[in-house]
């Protein structure tokens, strides 16, 4: 049985959320069509410029078509007629009489509809002569672009210290001709910041070209606002919710959420605004479910950081750890600094700002070296107060894999807590591997 | 000459650098680095462009995954696996870190570490503009600065100066070995030899371009010609033995050590227009559009310069059969491999045999090499 359903059906705010990642096709298709709105695509949590720009940022997995369960579509017409709450209502009353246990079916396809799509796209491009020892990551991208970039009218790039990364930008080109750069200088040394400022200047030209919308200053800053509001509510949840000893739904469940924020938080689900509320009442649902005791305890459970997840990750873990007594808790995007808010003071320059902003994942996120990756692990795993680091080394991976034997060696100097690695190359291909090694690091916290 | 007498004569050569005082500064070679900047300091720039073995790439499991490319892995070895497989490099006082690859910067953080080697950085831009070039000068400040507060001494403008005409006078001659109607397998020891030594080998590879200039000493039709692109030969490497041996010639060097070194020469009415140093190296930073570090055209220029290749020597050769391309890729490597089925797609469409060799260091792969080289040998 999923983990994931009991906990959901009376959490709209995340049925919300899943439900808009998964039906990105036909809002993307009603985007472009009746609204003739530009779709960008976008990969990272890079989305604002587009949202300025009055056109649609995709993370291009949401242009496929999910098969998303009967029931799921059905809860969609209903919420047409009836709204959220009452689906919600609904749906808890339908569990009541699910006998045949219909409804883990549905929920439970989310987060493995979601990777069964990912490893889809990873074949495809696979059979589509990308070398198979490149990252999980970057390879079901380019399946992504493969089977749906004919359905978008720009990408946007930006330009980080993974070469894999950039050379596998540079061949996008081959399947979105309308390409946009924002050239992130690799450290910030005395007037980078101008430097950058002048980039992301060029880049909004460009989406203005492509848009055929101008870009103001009051139209970036409502959009960081938009950004900044997502980023305190994505904190709130890391660092208030994942560190209290109750939990609004059990941890395996918590930790699927934390995932489905990690991937939607790319491309907003598309809708900045939507996302907003549905972060906003997220939050403030955890916080009644806790208030009412409608959850787990989980004080004598202990927190494990599982990092990195964004290029890909055996998404069993999380539920084989719970099995093991721990909860999981996934913050990419913290660790990387990607969730630091941009400065919308009054006298703000707002591409000064946004291209401050940037320089903070270079420098001190994934940083210019190892050196300053492995700080920002620790710094976040101190800030988190977790109990133990589960690494998650992606096969391929050049970048961030390559720093497990530093990390390794400053946890144990820095932190003292437990630390292991596991392996990651494709979705469901190593699962027993990852059983074994985590039932060995959780007696670690037993001995 | 073999690898071996090479490695043998690089070590006295280096033990008598290091005798006289100078300070030896090694990295991951590439074609972005301001070696001339280095020089002015006194320094003596060390390309590390050996090439490993399974000895060499396993010294770096302890610090490195598996997946990651074998001459990053093999780099970690020489300084890890004692003995030292080149004793010279222990004649290394700094290490210079550059962002060529992702895996150049986690190389050389873990050598730096290892050997405990001061560290310097340089970091290249990714792009190639307007802003890039400024901030590629901005990076070279950087290294001077660093350099100076390291030597407590000043680098005179001149002394870059200097260093930029000799090393552009160099190249010349580099750029002279290309055109002899010598054998491939000479010219890439030749080459090798040139990266490694540098300008102090100049006077005897002028003798050998004078010996050989006016003489054909290969007839091509004998040969299975070639032209070599993507990763580079590095030395003591057995893939140039099993071209050879397969009665492969490789024409043209589209590699680092090759053409890319060599297409970086500022005519004279460059050097005489610009006297700044700094604006001479970010202007040849601006100009090395074949480089494989900057994007976004990197696979585009590749292939105009390897069609542009072809073409000339379709027209200088009529009587012969078309050059074949064999694209090296050393496995794990980021800035070849993801493009390897587009690069042979959109060169086979303009007519052109291409293979796409993927190999690590391991001697276990020699037999297959060689199977996978005779086969397009046979093909071509």
């Amino acid at each position: 049985m999923s983990v994931f359903t009991d906990d959901i059906i009376g959490f709209k705010s995340v049925l919300r959320l899943a439900y808009n990642f998964l039906n990105g096709n036909s809002y993307l298709k009603r985007q472009k069509f009746k609204e003739r709105k530009k779709l960008i695509s976008v990969a990272l949590p890079f989305s604002d410029l587009i949202f300025a720009s009055d056109a649609v940022p995709v993370f291009p997995i949401r242009m496929e078509k999910f098969n998303i369960h009967p029931y799921l579509t059905a809860l969609d017409t209903a919420k047409n007629l009836l709204g959220w709450n009452w689906t919600t209502k609904l749906l808890t009353i339908a569990r009541k009489f699910d006998f045949l246990e219909i409804l883990d079916n549905v929920l439970d396809d989310v987060i493995y509809t979601i990777n069964d799509k990912y490893n889809e796209l990873y074949d495809l491009a696979i059979d589509n002569g990308i070398p198979s020892d490149f990252c999980y990551g970057i390879t079901g991208l380019t399946g992504m672009f493969i089977s749906k970039a004919k359905n978008l009218d720009a990408n946007i790039n930006f330009t980080i210290r993974c070469s894999a990364w950039n050379k596998y930008s540079e061949t996008l080109q081959d399947y979105v001709p309308r390409q946009i750069w924002v050239d992130i200088p690799p450290r910030n040394l005395d007037n980078s910041v101008e430097l950058l400022a002048d980039n992301v200047s060029k880049a909004i030209s460009d989406l203005e070209d492509v848009t055929g919308n101008f870009v103001t200053d009051n139209s970036l800053k409502k959009q960081f606002r938009i950004g900044n509001q997502i980023k305190r509510f994505y904190k709130t949840i890391l660092f208030e919710l994942s560190n209290s000893d109750f939990y609004p739904c059990n941890p395996a469940t918590f930790a699927e959420i934390l995932a489905l924020l990690g991937i939607s938080f790319q491309d907003y689900n598309s809708n900045a605004q939507r996302y907003l509320e549905n972060f906003s009442d997220l939050v403030k649902e955890s916080r009644e479910r806790i208030d009412k005791e409608r959850g787990m305890d989980v004080s004598d459970m202990p927190r494990i950081l599982v990092t990195p997840v964004f290029g890909g990750w055996e998404p069993q873990v999380h539920e084989i750890l719970y099995d093991l007594g721990a909860r999981t808790i996934y913050a990419d995007w913290e660790i990387l600094n990607l969730l630091e808010e941009i400065d919308v003071s009054k006298n703000s320059d707002p591409i000064r700002s946004y291209a401050e902003f940037l320089f903070k994942p270079t420098t001190y996120g994934i940083g210019y070296n190892q050196e300053a990756l492995t700080d920002s692990y620790i710094e976040t795993a101190k800030e988190l107060q977790v109990d133990g680091i589960v690494f998650n080394q992606v096969f391929g991976c050049h970048s961030i894999s390559n720093c497990y034997s530093r990390l390794r060696k400053k946890i144990r100097r820095k932190l003292e807590i437990p630390t292991t690695v596991i392996n990651f190359n494709k979705i469901g291909e190593n699962v027993e591997q990852v059983k074994t090694r985590l039932g060995a690091f959780m007696e670690m916290f037993h001995l | 000459m073999n690898s071996l007498e090479l490695l043998s004569e690089f070590e006295t050569f280096l033990q008598k650098k290091k005798d006289t005082g100078k300070k030896i500064i090694a990295f991951l070679g590439h074609d972005n680095i301001p070696i001339e900047l280095l020089e002015a300091a006194d320094f003596f720039p060390l390309r590390m462009i050996f090439a490993g073995d399974d000895q060499l790439m396993n010294s770096s499991n302890t610090y490195l995954p598996p997946s990651t490319c074998s001459f990053a892995q093999s780099c970690i070895g020489y300084f890890t696996l004692t003995p030292r497989t080149h004793k010279f490099l222990e004649y290394v006082d700094y290490f210079l870190l550059s962002n060529h690859c992702v895996s150049d910067i986690c190389v050389s953080e873990i050598i730096s570490d290892v050997a405990d080697l001061k560290r310097l950085d340089f970091y290249v831009p990714y792009y190639r503009n307007e802003n890039a070039s400024k901030y590629y000068k901005i990076e070279l400040t950087n290294l001077k600065n660093e350099i100076e507060k390291l030597t407590r001494e000043r680098i005179p403008d001149y002394k870059i100066r200097d260093s930029i005409i000799k090393q552009n006078d160099f190249k010349k001659v580099v750029k002279d070995i290309s055109n002899l109607k010598i054998k491939g397998y000479e010219k890439l020891k030749l080459y090798q030899k040139a990266m490694l030594f540098g300008p102090n080998v100049q006077p005897e590879l002028e003798r050998i371009v004078e010996k050989h200039r006016d003489h054909n000493e290969i007839n091509l039709k004998e040969y299975k010609n070639l032209l070599l692109t993507g990763c580079s030969i590095f030395i003591d490497d057995f893939l140039i033995d099993l071209i050879d041996e397969s009665g492969g010639n490789i024409v043209h060097f589209d590699t680092w050590i090759g053409h890319q070194y060599y297409s970086q020469i500022f005519s004279q009415e460059t050097l005489e227009k610009i006297q700044d140093p700094y604006k001479l190296l970010i202007k040849r930073f601006e100009t090395n559009v074949y480089g494989d570090h900057c994007i976004s055209h990197s696979l585009e220029n590749q292939i105009n310069s390897i069609i542009n290749y072809i073409n000339q020597f379709k027209k200088e050769n009529p009587n012969m059969e078309d050059v074949a391309v064999l694209n090296h890729i050393i496995k794990f490597c980021d800035h070849f491999s993801l493009f390897q089925s587009t690069f042979k797609q959109k060169l086979q469409e303009k007519g052109v045999k291409v293979l796409n060799l993927e190999r690590d260091y391991s001697r276990a792969m020699r037999g297959q090499l060689r199977t996978r080289i005779e086969a397009f040998m046979e093909m071509i």
